[in-house]
């Protein structure tokens, strides 16, 4: 089991350092879902080696949601902003080097969750947890509303996978809380981006710079 | 029975209104108000007699700190109920009331429910209920606040989710398969086993998660946006409610924190965050420039008094906690229903723009200076006496330095909150500008700052009763 939950944490976060590293959009899409897709296997994984049921029905429910319906959302949002939103000239060695900065922060971070267990699963905490501080990373320095919300994704996905491997997923109203809240806010972003878009033409969120003080 | 109600009559009314209009719409909005306002009554005076009542298998409880709250919101989301009729044309209630009524029940969820991932669910639940509140008015500022809104309080409410996994990771590591390991009652009879190191890891995320929605500063950046930009009745119910929201789930789980690693260790980080907070809102308010800002400023000052109280600790300082969240809802929700109809007045939410107040609407000016003096926390309103509370617990407590800033800060605040008041209320008055409300409008107003007048001068029997009860759930 731990071998299993360690490499596929591990795949989870070198798919995460791609994002970060890749700039065309579709290529980003598609490593999320490529990341959703490994967090749902990981689920299954754990589901079975655990004896935890209830887990195959949370990876039937992530593959649902962020490997399609998440992503053909992200898909109407990005309609018509260019496949590349940087400047040429631009490299993503920068991020990536702090992207791996955060992978030693995760680690020191998670140190006493580490020293608290010996869960077969634990090797791939601080693994996990360093997804969520990379999207967090993604979030914060997104150029656009795109990277925003991508951003904010990864970190989501990062948290679920620290559950997996912590607890072995969480009772169930509070997961499916979670999947409805995580749906809610793509749609209602939606929402709230189209109407950014008809009234300034792009979603570069730059641009919205009313509110100050 | 009645925590259901409680949660039902807000539920299902906003369902209702979602195929309502006009005087239906309003019948049905009045009559929702009313009886989640009753209901909450209903749950405070059954938590007086039994200490606290349970439904659905203990999956929602309320305690005295609940019901405490849950009255709070009863409370201002009648206020705000009562003058949403001024502010949302007939035309447009579909697109307001039923998102009203959702967010009042996401609220309530949050301060009901015995279960912290519920308790989870539904404080997120509060931003997505009140994104498009935020943004009724369509405006370019109103949808760039709520982009905001969504986006920091969606993020900091994801890392109070880190937060609580670790806290059920630490329960089952040392209790195995615990049945109902994520209710606080069972995180409370078990904290003191729990690993000290790892709860102290999770309280940093849920501070920093839930202080997010509580407009702790460093994490306030949505706050004054979206505070300005919602319509006046969704304001009040954001500053003065929401974000005691947030200290509320904060202040369940310091209740965990101080049993597995010892009081010090919340404490020190909610001084630090209170202090911080108050710091950026008296930086804030020395000049303000839009009386909507300065309002959600004064919000993130308050919320830093109450973080101090519960960072000072001991009963004094929670219990004036918990009282100075009460006397700032009230007045608050007052000064920002009144900000409504100023700006309608006027126009503009901007200060310079804004003179002659009492000479050209008497009733709401007047209404105006008097919520500003008891949210500047002058005698005989309320919000002297916690202020006095929570100080004296900082000082009996040794800790003077912070109290000390804490005060000079508050100083601060105070001076630009009066002056920005004087300059709105004397000088000559545009012409357009004139009162259209008539006295009864001004009714329950009036009632919420004579309540302010009971916190402050003559506690009626049970208020320090309640007081202590909530002390001693928090600081055993």
């Amino acid at each position: 089991m731990t071998a299993v939950t360690n490499l596929l944490a591990f795949l989870g976060l070198v798919v995460t350092l791609l994002i970060v590293w890749r700039q065309s959009w579709p290529g980003r899409l598609r490593l999320f879902i490529a990341q959703s897709l490994l967090l749902a296997l990981l689920a299954c994984v754990i589901g079975v080696l655990a004896g935890k049921p209830g887990l195959l029905v949370v990876a039937g429910v992530v593959v649902l949601l962020k490997a399609w319906l998440i992503p053909r959302a992200l898909a109407r949002i990005a309609v018509g902003t260019p496949v590349r939103s940087v400047a040429p000239g631009h490299s993503s060695a920068v991020p990536v080097l702090v992207a791996g900065a955060l992978v030693v922060v995760a680690y020191v971070v998670m140190l006493p969750v580490n020293a608290a267990t010996t869960l077969p699963t634990e090797g791939g905490i601080p693994l996990t947890f360093a997804m969520a501080l990379i999207g967090l990373f993604v979030c914060v320095s997104g150029r656009d509303a795109l990277g925003h919300l991508l951003g904010f994704l990864m970190f989501e996905n990062g948290i679920f996978g620290l559950a997996l491997l912590a607890t072995y997923g969480l009772p169930g109203l509070v997961e499916a809380g979670v999947f409805l809240d995580v749906l809610a806010i793509v749609l209602l972003m939606e929402g709230v981006l189209l109407r950014v878009r008809r009234e300034h033409d792009s979603i570069e969120v730059n641009r919205l710079g009313e509110l100050r003080g | 029975m009645t925590l259901l109600l409680l949660l039902g009559i807000p539920l299902a009314g906003a369902a209702l209104l979602t195929r309502m209009d006009g005087g239906a719409a309003r019948a049905t909005h009045g009559l929702t108000a009313g009886g989640t306002l009753a209901a909450a009554a209903a749950v405070a005076a059954a938590v007086t007699r039994d200490g606290s009542v349970t439904a659905l298998d203990g999956l929602l409880r309320a305690d005295a700190l609940s019901a405490w709250m849950a009255g709070l919101v009863g409370l201002v989301a009648t206020l705000a109920a009562i003058e949403a009729p001024r502010q949302v044309p007939l035309a447009e209630a579909r697109r307001f009331y039923p998102l009203l009524h959702l967010f009042t029940f996401t609220m309530l969820l949050a301060l009901t429910t015995d279960d912290v991932g519920l308790m989870w669910v539904a404080v997120e639940g509060t931003t997505l209920a009140s994104v498009f509140l935020v943004n009724f008015e369509r405006s370019r500022s109103s949808l760039e606040a709520s982009y905001k809104y969504l986006l920091i309080c969606s993020v900091g409410v994801a890392l109070a989710f880190a937060g609580t996994i670790l806290v059920y990771f630490a329960d089952m590591q040392q209790f195995g398969d615990e049945p109902h390991a994520l209710r606080w009652t069972t995180l409370l009879r078990l904290a003191p086993g729990l690993p000290a190191s790892v709860i102290e890891l999770a309280f940093v995320f849920l501070l920093v998660g839930y202080g997010t929605k509580a407009g702790l500063a460093p994490m306030h950046t949505w706050l004054p946006d979206a505070h300005s930009e919602a319509p006046a009745p969704v304001s009040a119910l954001m500053s003065g409610v929401l974000l005691s929201v947030g200290l509320y789930a904060v202040l369940r789980f310091k209740a965990v924190a101080d049993l597995a690693a010892g009081p010090d260790f919340a404490s020190r980080l909610l001084v630090a965050l209170g202090l911080a907070s108050l710091g950026v809102a008296a930086a804030f308010l020395w000049a303000p420039r839009n009386f909507k800002r300065m309002l959600a400023y004064s919000s993130v000052e308050h919320v830093g008094v109450v973080c101090l109280g519960l960072g000072f600790g001991g009963p004094l300082g929670v219990a004036g906690a918990v009282l100075h969240i009460a006397n700032h809802a009230l007045a608050k929700s007052v000064l920002f229903l009144l900000s409504g109809r100023i700006r309608a007045a006027y126009g503009t939410a901007e200060i310079p723009a804004v003179s002659g107040l009492l000479a050209a609407m008497p009733l709401t000016g007047r209404g105006f200076l008097i919520a500003m003096l008891a949210l500047v926390g002058l005698p005989p309103f309320g919000l002297f006496v916690s202020e006095v509370m929570i100080f004296a617990a900082g000082f009996q407590g040794g800790h003077v330095a912070a109290s000390v800033l804490g005060l000079a800060l508050l100083v601060v605040a105070f001076s630009g909150l009066l002056r920005a008041t004087h300059r709105m209320l004397y000088g000559p008055a545009p012409a357009g500008a004139r009162e259209t409300a008539h006295w009864p409008s001004a009714l329950p107003l009036a009632a919420a700052l004579l309540l302010l007048v009971v916190t402050g001068l003559a506690w009626p029997p049970g208020l320090a009763a309640a007081l202590e009860r909530i002390a001693s759930l928090l600081a055993p």
